[in-house]
């Protein structure tokens, strides 16, 4: 229950920042523009909606976790009673954004386009997307406070291990999602990516805490 | 009640800041520590707290609420005082204390981003959530810092009341009006007694066989002189702590009782006299202590 009021106090907090709004944007500026005129039949053009997700939910982790300032955050971690429920309460907003972001870029073509999908591609589609969202999760965390504490920093790690990991087709769960959603998108074959997902985001929160409580 | 017991910090590059503090905190008896510049005060502050753990040693019995007020509490937060108070309330899971503000004499406006406020108002701020929210135990990093006259007034008069166990740091003087308070100091990484070592805390020296014996005899006096809170921190140290050279000091006061409890000490009380087995070390710090509370000196042998 602390990790939920955590993710509600984060909420607040990074909504009025409003610095959380410019990665939500560019993925719905990358939507607009990719499913604007025709983007051919799906799934095949989830790929690229898949490989926006990527960085997009690295820089909104990243963003969620560097909100609060490290004074603050001594504040929130004592009130908490320890860094693990500040960290799994980040996680909870971040897995949100990447549920929403989630949502939007598997509803848009079916919205904005005559394409239509089955129901098992269109699990395909969220899981694979999912697994691009939660892998960006993972990375934000780990290029974030208290782990990297320069935010020039932050963003050339997360950079570089964002492209290198993305354009391997065999490498999950974010390449290995992209081959799936290009082979047909069927959902089996994206279990396994979406499951490493889930365990690197848990695993990067994790490691964040436990650097946490180190400093 | 919290014990830290033999808590060693050091940041990566960096010398140790903490060199094995053992801490006993209780309700009831606040604890006022001192500390130079950079002596490693907040750093306690915040393993106390939970905010961060030790190299090595340990922290047992830290309640479920935590109340903490860091050094410098931040000015620049983006919620308005109020929603920052009942969003930190339900991290804690209590009810939010509103009228808290109003006793420090809060001047802002509640519906306006904290980083507009003046930096005392923020101060109440910080103070409002950590001494609001009906901790076990409350640490506050320099209080005072910042506030006005009446704020720092009615801040005394807060503390007196805090029925948890409470660490304050505080370099304007003011928390010596803490009645019941000890003082403490942080120097070289290690906790020590500002006046007497015969409490519940001490450094994590050897411990000499001689001190048994010598503890011994100080505490086979009469105990009422003492409160009922400070009698196993007390009975430990009598225990354990290293006294090199035992002196005989005997007081003399209106209520001998009174003046051991006040000085935290366990004595003898022989009608106006209170008869004391003190360090060698310790005998300047316990002579001053009980001069500024209304005892005179009879003899030191």
């Amino acid at each position: 229950m602390t990790a939920v009021a955590v993710a509600r106090y984060l909420l607040s907090d990074a909504w009025r920042s409003q610095r959380v709004i410019i990665p939500v944007v560019l993925q719905i500026a990358v939507l607009a523009v990719l499913f604007g005129g025709d983007p051919g039949p799906l799934p095949t053009p989830w790929a690229a909606s898949i490989l926006a997700l990527y960085p997009v939910s690295a820089w909104l982790a990243l963003t969620l976790a560097n909100t609060e300032d490290p004074v603050q955050r001594s504040v929130t971690v004592a009130a908490a009673g320890g860094p693990g429920p500040v960290a799994a309460g980040t996680l909870l907003v971040a897995v949100a954004g990447d549920l929403l972001l989630t949502l939007l870029s598997v509803a848009w073509p079916l919205v904005a386009t005559h394409y239509t999908v089955p129901p098992g591609v269109l699990v395909g589609a969220l899981l694979a997307h999912l697994a691009a969202g939660l892998t960006g999760t993972a990375v934000g965390f780990l290029c974030a406070r208290p782990l990297v504490q320069r935010i020039g920093w932050s963003l050339l790690i997360a950079l570089v291990v964002v492209i290198a990991t993305a354009v391997q087709p065999w490498l999950p769960p974010v390449g290995s999602s992209v081959s799936a959603i290009e082979a047909g998108g069927h959902p089996g074959s994206l279990l396994v990516p979406v499951l490493v997902a889930l365990v690197l985001a848990v695993v990067a929160t994790a490691v964040s805490s436990t650097v946490a409580r180190r400093g | 009640m919290l014990r830290a017991e033999g808590l060693h910090k050091r940041y990566r590059h960096g010398p140790p800041v903490l060199a094995g503090v053992d801490l006993a905190l209780e309700p009831g008896a606040p604890v006022v520590l001192a500390g130079a510049n950079g002596s490693g005060k907040s750093t306690l502050l915040r393993i106390l707290a939970g905010c961060s753990a030790p190299t090595s040693g340990r922290v047992l019995g830290r309640p479920r609420v935590v109340g903490y007020l860091p050094d410098r509490f931040p000015a620049q937060l983006r919620m308005p005082a109020d929603v920052y108070l009942r969003h930190l309330a339900q991290i804690r899971g209590v009810g939010v204390d509103t009228g808290l503000l109003e006793t420090l004499g809060f001047t802002g406006r509640r519906g306006e981003p904290m980083a507009r406020l003046s930096k005392g108002n923020a101060q109440k701020v910080g103070l409002a959530q950590a001494l609001g929210c009906g901790a076990g135990l409350v640490v506050l990093d320099e209080p005072w810092a910042g506030l006005d006259v009446d704020a720092a007034e009615v801040l005394v008069e807060l503390l007196t009341g805090v029925d948890a166990a409470l660490l304050v740091t505080d370099h304007t003087g003011r928390a010596a009006r803490i009645p019941g308070a000890r003082h403490l100091a942080l120097e070289s990484g290690v906790v020590s007694e500002r006046h007497s070592r015969s409490l519940g805390v001490s450094e994590s020296a050897a411990r000499s066989p001689e001190a048994g014996a010598a503890g011994a005899s100080a505490g086979a006096g009469e105990r009422a002189a003492r409160s009922p809170g400070r009698s196993e921190s007390a009975v430990r140290s009598a225990e354990t702590a290293p006294i090199p050279a035992v002196r005989v000091v005997v007081l003399r006061c209106a209520d001998p009782a009174g003046l051991a409890a006040a000085l935290g000490v366990v004595g003898r009380v022989d009608g106006h006299r209170l008869v004391l087995d003190v360090a060698g070390s310790d005998v300047d710090g316990l002579l001053l202590a009980a001069l500024q509370r209304g005892g005179s000196v009879e003899s030191v042998r």
